[in-house]
């Protein structure tokens, strides 16, 4: 019996809870789905299904063996994966990602980083969001990664965790960008804000917003862009509407025609970033990667130790700081 | 089964950019009317930046509704329910006595924002006093105190006798804060705010510290609710010390109705957040639900993460409930 395989299906039932709607998702006829899940309760000698008349639900056998197959099965990814990577010749190639708005020059040190660091070594580098580097780290598809904060942390480990400050992103046309006078949050208050997807990363999404609110910022829209381009664009057709224009708030970058980019007094918004591994097992290459990542944002995308803030726990947040 | 309306949100926490009439966005584009409850609930969880998994049971059919319902989670305070079910079984076959006064003396309390942990001199309570303590405010000195008067075998027997072979106890509140303060090093409060610290803690892996799955919290809640676990008086006096919990900023904020009775235990640690517990409607309908989420962000404050529980916990009973 092809145990993966039988598992897989297992797994589908499970999930769908209905054998119909598993066969329909494995592509496959329901009574050769049906046949394959009993063999298999023959071949561990329990029960995993109660086929009742308002479905199909786990028996305590069988959600054991969920749990089981789940990571027998992700082991089995991971085995397939590297087997695979060693046919290609790819095997000495490290997989690793970055996130949007990094920079340039903090890429390009990156890579010179770490060619210098790992002599021979290959590096494959995609620009991934932090949702989704945590999620391939997870599945073995990815082997470090450089996240902004908040990441999804089960199952993860970081590097040192660096601040970099957001500045705000105006059309150079805006009254406030002319105004030599040094410019705060407050001073955007009630314009509307261009952010990074909120669906990419919702956890940074509203911890940028909830900073702006703190520091009086309280937008009256907000717009939401992936890359540069795009951005700047937002914050060009903003521009005629005079004082009301939109301001897009990123690390110091280059502006672009039409556009000024100018610092925010006192730093109160940052973007926090690391880099990232799995924490159940990293190896010299993914180590050579972090320090290089981590040099390379301090070096080239102006980012400094993050500063502890003052913290009030709220009683109801139970545990003691 | 016709899919349940969208339940109104929580009372809506001042979000800011976020104006209350800003509709949410599916991720995939989809409407929300053609989506499951268990699509919806695993969108509510991604929408408020936290992994969420949730169990909810029918106390009486035994109907359920399951999102990753069997990944063991680190409980936190939320263990304070098998213990409390423990003590009023212990007292039920006259192993302790409920009414026995403890002395708890200044000094050498478990550390806590709250109750006993918040007050600085000796104290006479009752034990049954001390589990209304446990729950209402999660009290930690009150909550050692019954752990010791108990112990973690006996908690952990009990548990196994319900069927709950994978809730498992392996320290009280105190070795917990002690492995926490230990793991956050010199840095101390601010420490556990760093992402990179807070991925290290011990307090958050389920291997190593007080663990249980959402599945069999509800038994255990279920069997409670069904005087399994105890009988008569004690059972009564079980469930309404399990119904003195004072927030009302996760589970209870799902279900804004007078008429509604919800007794529910929250459990916290950085970036965890969780709540069990049993909603009660006037039709007779009961209902146990688990919520344990973990955020990305690693704030104190957040209270779209606590909101989403009460989403995620009405989106799954008014599952169970619809015809």
């Amino acid at each position: 019996m092809d145990l993966l395989r039988h598992l897989r299906y297992f797994r589908a039932v499970a999930e769908e809870g209905h054998f119909g709607r598993a066969a329909e998702r494995l592509r496959i006829a329901q009574p050769s789905l049906s046949q394959r899940i009993r063999r298999l309760e023959r071949e561990l000698g329990v029960r995993l299904f109660d086929r009742g008349s308002q479905g199909t639900a786990l028996t305590p056998a069988g959600r054991l063996v969920l749990t089981e197959a789940d990571q027998v099965l992700a082991a089995a990814d991971r085995l397939a994966a590297a087997v695979a990577r060693i046919g290609s010749g790819a095997a000495g190639t490290l997989r690793a990602a970055v996130p949007p708005h990094l920079g340039p020059a903090a890429v390009a040190a990156l890579i010179t980083g770490y060619r210098e660091r790992s002599p021979g070594g290959e590096l494959e580098l995609r620009e991934l969001t932090t949702t989704a580097q945590a999620r391939e780290l997870a599945a073995g598809t990815l082997d470090a990664g450089v996240v902004r904060h908040p990441c999804p942390a089960a199952g993860l480990a970081f590097g040192p965790v660096l601040h970099q400050p957001l500045g705000a992103l105006l059309a150079a046309t805006d009254p406030l960008a002319a105004a030599g006078a040094r410019l705060t949050a407050a001073d955007l208050n009630g314009r509307a804000l261009v952010l990074t997807p909120r669906a990419d990363d919702p956890a940074l999404h509203d911890e940028v917003l909830t900073a702006c609110a703190r520091h009086g910022c309280t937008p009256a829209a907000v717009h939401e862009a992936p890359g540069g381009d795009f951005t700047r664009a937002l914050v060009l057709s903003g521009a005629p509407a005079g004082a009301g224009g939109a301001v897009a708030l990123l690390p110091r970058t280059s502006a672009g025609p039409g556009t000024v980019w100018r610092p925010l007094a006192g730093e109160p918004i940052g973007w926090r970033t690391s880099a990232a591994w799995p924490a159940d097992g990293h190896g010299p290459a993914v180590d050579r990667f972090a320090a290089a990542a981590h040099e390379a944002m301090r070096d080239h995308a102006g980012m400094r130790p993050a500063r502890a803030a003052a913290v009030h726990p709220r009683p109801a947040s139970e545990f003691p700081l | 089964m016709t899919p349940p309306q969208p339940p109104s949100p929580p009372p809506p926490e001042p979000q800011p950019g976020r104006p209350a009439g800003r509709p949410p966005r599916p991720a995939d584009g989809r409407p929300g009317a053609h989506r499951t409850p268990r699509s919806r609930i695993r969108q509510a969880f991604a929408d408020a930046g936290v992994t969420g998994r949730l169990h909810a049971r029918d106390i009486d059919t035994g109907a359920d509704l399951a999102v990753a319902a069997d990944t063991p989670v680190s409980t936190a305070s939320v263990h304070k329910v098998c213990l409390l079910a423990t003590l009023y079984r212990e007292a039920e076959h006259g192993r302790v006595d409920l009414a026995a006064p403890v002395d708890i003396p200044a000094a050498g309390r478990t550390p806590g924002p709250t109750g006993l942990g918040a007050m600085c001199d000796a104290a006479r309570l009752s034990l049954r006093d001390l589990a209304v303590l446990a729950v209402s405010v999660s009290d930690n000195t009150a909550a050692d105190v019954l752990w010791d008067t108990v112990g973690i075998d006996a908690v952990n027997r009990t548990m196994a006798g319900l069927g709950l072979t994978r809730t498992t106890a392996v320290q009280k509140v105190r070795d917990l804060y002690a492995a926490l303060a230990e793991d956050a090093g010199d840095g101390g409060a601010a420490a556990l705010l760093d992402p990179a610290r807070v991925a290290r803690l011990r307090a958050l892996d389920p291997a190593r510290t007080n663990r249980s799955t959402p599945r069999e919290l509800t038994a255990l809640l279920a069997a409670v609710w069904r005087d399994e676990v105890c009988t008569g008086a004690y059972a009564a006096d079980l469930r309404r010390t399990l119904g003195t919990q004072t927030w009302g900023h996760r589970l209870a904020s799902g279900f804004p109705f007078d008429d509604v009775r919800v007794s529910g235990k929250t459990g916290t640690l950085p970036t965890l957040r969780h709540e069990i517990g049993v909603v009660e409607y006037p039709d007779g309908g009961r209902y146990a639900v688990a919520v344990c989420t973990r955020a990305a962000a690693t704030a104190v404050t957040l209270p779209a993460a606590d909101a989403v529980i009460g989403t995620a916990a009405r989106l799954a009973v008014d599952a169970l409930r619809a015809p």
